[in-house]
């Protein structure tokens, strides 16, 4: 072999990265080309992709990634500032907001995106003068202008560590902020359009992120930042603190700026609604709350979360907590009431309960929740520094590992509150995105993390076990040419237990043969059983209808004593019980990793032979494991069935079953929350780029960006603790020696 | 009707087809012999191939024209070398930006295979977008496919089948000895059979994994000719013929050369004759259960020999 001196390795080295990035110039030329050629002229769009002036573009940005590759270490010093990660994530998100997501969706506005919005609101006269400016009448682009002086300022501010201009950064910021959100809401009022259209309010989350990274800043002494070990600090000083301050500017925004009541096209804020209802005989309870009991809830639980929070109160955590959650209801029934009363009286064709709300009662209901999150958190807290102090154990070791437990606990609670209260408030077509595309998966992804994630059996044919799942209920809500017997026709929620079983008997039918192959063998065969139940779907005709599928399948009931629910068209109600089933099965699955099956199967994933010798008795384990799995999958078949009423085989082909194995390596394998987010973040991925790039690229777009991520961080969105642990020593998270002795409160 | 005369020429048929199945179920065989990781991209492989071979053929000749025998000769020569080529290159370059990075931060197992599917989302639909989505685009036609090259009774072989037979079996006499004789294959086989000693023995593990790469992807795109210039291509093409080759690599013994090639040519004859085979009353079982008849067999010999016909080591092969 030749030997090259190190120079001339570093310089292939360096040419090699060069063109890595120029081919990356060149590829994303060809992603954002034109579209397709024609049978007799095959080439076309490929050489308009690559048309002379416009390819040395994208080989421009080609060259500017080699330089910021070759060139980003010698700028890391400054890089390193406290605040500059966050002032990155919030201009990112301020930029997102003005170029990608929706301003209003007003259909007056073709796009209803910023840059359109603007163009039209600038020159209208009639329009709030402030608005106006927002939207740019002074300048072409007022609102992109400011954003680059705030980040200028804040900028310099954190690299020249001046606290003046990181104050002044601050400032600027959050006035922007407020601004954004004011200029949104004025157009939205303007318009007369009842607006979900979330542009506005990420706009001023981004600006305020960047306001906190320079106030961050110029308190600041450390010369490096340390972003994580900060936000652990915060959350573990006062935990419930974060949880109140997002709750005060949702529920600010809620009380007084958000439409209650919309029919037609009013947008009637609180007080507004109230004065509507004031001639009405609603009921006296209720026409209190509107009058002023719902601002006097808010702000003396605002006021009790807080105090409880920075006291961290045993007693006004109580009291937090119960105000939190009986305002949250008094809140619903108030909704119900007036939305009832109006819909009788027909307001401007109001329709009845829980229609045309606003989004202003739901951001209340969730900033009400938060309050009572933030006294659990202080709660829980006061909890675990009870069990510290009883054990005798150094506080200092367990102080990163209790904050990290909070951060957990804090994300949860907005996660849980969000997937109660942001449902109502999207639009209809982004409900039936939640239930029939997000939550269907979410389930599914739960279940196959059982069996990829937890014992590291690659399924390949999951789907299957939903179809069987599907069937089932169709069986026995006697729509297929077989039916059953009369006494046996049931529900759709009844069939839950039949699916279940069925699903356990095909596991356990498909597992018994084959679970004694390994990997990729198991891999073939699980495809191989995936595809054989399609088929016999599609071509048994007698039995299961062939491809016409089943149909009319009833959606579901409950009739329990004096409760009767029944769900029918609207997709928010099977939201709700969608949600009901993900929580109960969350509950289930959530001690079994660290149970004794789920070391056992964590066992057998690392080296089976090993697990063997041990005692575990693998072939039953790796069963359960299957049979677990394939019930959830059950699960998610009877709901998917009831849902959409009528289903062909074409539902269940091979495709999805690869799909969800994405899911849930996408998201963090064997990591529950994980497992969720990247289907999560999967499924609503291709209906957000709807809005974004021609509907074709939608997978081209997915399959790069799962590329990338695989590349860039293939444990996953939220890896699993497990395998974080044996990435980087247990219970040391890696920041944790950085943040024991700040670097300017040292000696 | 003859029985025994149908059943011959689907056996010919299922011939055919296995020999495709076989030189795709080479390029998940070979990469799973060096690497443990079935190569969920190669379908696009085969895929590209068939694109590639398509523009260079169809500047090449004309629609309908006729030439002399060797001029089809030199197109189809050209065509399996422009496939090969081009699937060659979308191999490496799925090594380099799927596989190495990868590679180098230690990921778990699964991680590539997510990469893998990504990237074979990515490649089928942008070849979709730069070309079109139409899904039954055509290979000029320049000779006359269907014409009997053997025929003895009732039993013939056309001259589409010949060609993908002896080409087939030409690529993959090729590759056996490229395996087991020369250099570069017995760097492959020392990677297989244990990485870290070839390591230590002076083999570039990265080279010999893309070189690996790079000659799986000669065949896929190979392949991806012949099947594009006998039916049809497309952008999403490659889906089930990767599946079906993916399960004949298992089937033959994933990792092993020539259990490739008997997996591949099983699969195909299995397909091919058993739901039509003459000992079958008919109408008992339709073509619409090939696959499950497929996958039964497959099931059945995975539960008899866990590892496949022949076992599953690359370096034991030759």
């Amino acid at each position: 072999m030749k030997r090259r001196s190190v120079e001339a390795e570093a310089r292939i080295e360096n040419l090699k990265r060069f063109g890595a990035c120029l081919a990356g110039g060149f590829v994303l030329a060809l992603m954002v080309g034109t579209q397709e050629g024609t049978q007799q002229d095959f080439g076309y769009a490929f050489r308009q992709s690559v048309a002379m002036p416009r390819i040395l573009i994208f080989l421009g940005i080609g060259v500017l990634l080699y330089l910021a590759i070759t060139f980003g270490p010698r700028a890391k010093p400054y890089l390193t500032r406290p605040g500059l990660r966050p002032l990155g994530a919030g201009v990112l998100t301020v930029i997102i907001s003005l170029t990608l997501l929706k301003w209003t969706d007003s259909p007056q506005i073709n796009t209803g995106k910023f840059r359109p919005l603007a163009d039209a609101a600038a020159p209208t006269q009639a329009l709030d003068s402030l608005a106006r400016l927002w939207f740019g009448s002074a300048f072409s682009q007022t609102a992109w202008l400011l954003l680059i002086i705030v980040t200028v300022l804040a900028a310099a501010g954190m690299i020249r560590r001046s606290a003046p201009l990181s104050y002044a950064a601050a400032i600027l910021a959050g006035v922007l902020g407020i601004w954004a959100e004011y200029a949104s809401a004025a157009v939205s009022k303007f318009l007369h359009y009842p607006s979900h259209a979330t542009g506005g309010a990420v706009a001023m989350l981004g600006f305020f992120t960047i306001a906190v990274a320079s106030l961050v800043s110029a308190r600041s002494q450390a010369a490096e930042a340390d972003t994580d070990g900060f936000i652990d600090r915060v959350l573990g000083w006062r935990p419930g603190l974060a949880l109140v301050v997002l709750g005060f500017a949702v529920g600010l925004v809620g009380v007084f700026n958000a439409a209650w009541f919309s029919p037609g096209d009013r947008n009637a804020t609180l007080s507004t609604t109230a004065s509507m209802f004031g001639a009405t005989n609603l009921n006296g309870f209720a026409q209190t709350y509107l009058d002023w009991l719902g601002f006097v809830l808010f702000f003396v639980t605002l006021v009790v979360a807080g105090v409880a929070s920075y006291l961290r109160h045993r007693l006004l955590a109580y009291a937090a907590i119960v105000l939190g959650l009986v305002s949250t209801l008094l809140t619903l029934v108030v909704v119900h009431d007036f939305s009832a009363l109006g819909g009788k009286q027909g307001f401007d064709g109001a329709q009845g309960a829980w229609d045309n709300l606003g989004t202003g009662a739901w951001m209340t209901c969730a900033a009400l929740s938060l309050f009572a999150g933030a006294g659990y958190l202080v709660l829980k807290d006061l909890r675990i520094e009870a069990k510290g102090v009883r054990a005798g154990s150094d506080i200092v070791g367990s102080g990163t590992a209790g904050a990290r437990g909070q951060v957990a606990a804090a994300t949860m609670l907005v996660v849980i509150i969000a997937a109660l209260f942001y449902p109502p408030t999207a639009t209809e077509f982004w409900q039936t995105v939640l239930v029939s595309e997000i939550g269907i998966y979410v389930l599914l992804a739960i279940g196959l993390n059982v069996v990829v994630g937890w014992a590291g059996l690659l399924d390949l044919g999951f789907i299957a076990f939903y179809a069987i799942g599907s069937y089932t209920t169709a069986y026995f809500t006697g729509r297929l040419p077989v039916q059953p017997p009369d006494w046996l026709l049931l529900s759709p929620l009844a069939c839950i237990p039949f699916a279940i079983a069925a699903c356990l008997i095909a596991g356990v039918a498909l597992g018994f043969p084959t679970l004694r192959l390994r990997g990729d063998y198991l891999a073939i065969v699980t495809l191989g059983f995936g595809e054989i139940i399609r088929v016999i779907a599609n071509n048994a005709n007698g039995f299961t209808n062939g491809p016409r599928g089943a149909f009319n399948i009833p959606a579901p009931q409950i009739h329990l004593g004096p409760i009767h629910l029944t769900w029918g068209d609207s997709a928010l109600g099977f939201w709700y019980l969608l949600l009901v089933l993900i929580a109960i099965i969350v509950l289930l699955f959530n001690r079994l990793e660290n149970s004794r099956l789920g070391r056992a199967w964590a066992a057998i994933r690392e080296d089976e032979v090993a697990a063997q010798a041990t005692g575990i008795n693998t072939r039953n384990v790796k069963l359960l494991a299957f049979a677990i799995g394939a019930s959830t999958s059950g699960v998610a078949g009877v709901f998917f069935a009831s849902q959409v009423g009528s289903f062909t085989p074409e539902n269940f082909v091979l495709n999805n079953s690869i799909l969800v194995v994405a899911y849930v390596v996408f998201g963090g394998m064997g990591s529950l929350p994980g497992a969720m987010a990247g289907a999560a973040v999967l499924t609503w991925l291709p209906e957000f780029l709807k809005d974004q790039v021609p509907a074709e690229d939608r997978q081209m777009w997915i399959g790069a960006l799962i590329l990338v991520m695989m590349i860039f961080r293939p444990a996953g969105l939220i890896p699993a603790r497990r395998r974080k642990a044996e990435l980087s020593g247990l219970d040391r998270p890696s920041s944790a020696e950085a943040t024991a002795v700040p670097a300017g409160e040292g000696m | 009707m003859h029985p025994v005369q149908d059943f011959l020429n689907f056996l010919i048929l299922g011939l055919t087809r296995g020999s495709l199945y076989a030189l795709i179920a080479l390029g998940y065989t070979l990469v799973y012999g060096v690497l443990q990781l079935i190569n969920f991209a190669h379908s696009e492989v085969f895929m590209s191939g068939a694109f590639g071979s398509y523009l260079v053929v169809n500047s090449v000749v004309e629609d309908g024209s006729r030439p002399p025998w060797y001029g089809v000769l030199a197109v189809i020569i050209l065509g399996l070398t422009s496939g090969g080529l081009v699937g060659a290159g979308v191999a490496w370059c799925l090594e380099r930006v799927a596989y190495r990075p990868l590679r180098r931060r230690g990921a778990p197992k699964l991680a590539f295979l997510i990469s893998a599917i990504g990237a074979s989302f990515f490649l089928s639909q942008l070849f979709g977008k730069l070309f079109n989505r139409l899904n039954n685009n055509n290979f000029p036609s320049f000779f006359d496919q269907n014409k009997h090259v053997v025929q003895i009774g009732g039993v013939y072989i056309t001259l589409m089948q010949a060609i993908i037979m002896v080409s087939a079996l030409i690529m993959m006499v090729f590759l056996d000895s490229l395996v087991s004789r020369t250099k570069l294959g017995r760097s492959i086989r020392a990677v297989a059979e244990d990485a870290p000693t070839a390591a230590l023995m002076g083999v570039n593990i990265d080279k010999t994994i893309s070189r690996t790469f790079v000659i799986g992807g000669f065949l896929g795109g190979a392949a991806g000719y012949l099947y594009g210039s006998a039916l049809f291509f497309s952008n999403t093409m490659g889906f089930i013929p990767g599946v079906k080759a993916f399960a004949a690599a298992v089937l033959g013994g994933i990792g092993n050369i020539r259990g490739a090639m008997l997996g591949g040519l099983l699969l195909g004859v299995v397909e091919a004759t058993v739901p039509t085979a003459p000992w079958y009353k008919p109408g008992w079982i339709g073509i619409e259960w090939t696959d499950v008849v497929a996958f039964l067999v497959l099931v059945l010999v995975l539960v008899v020999r866990p590892t496949g016909i022949l076992g599953e080591r690359l370096g034991r092969a030759a």
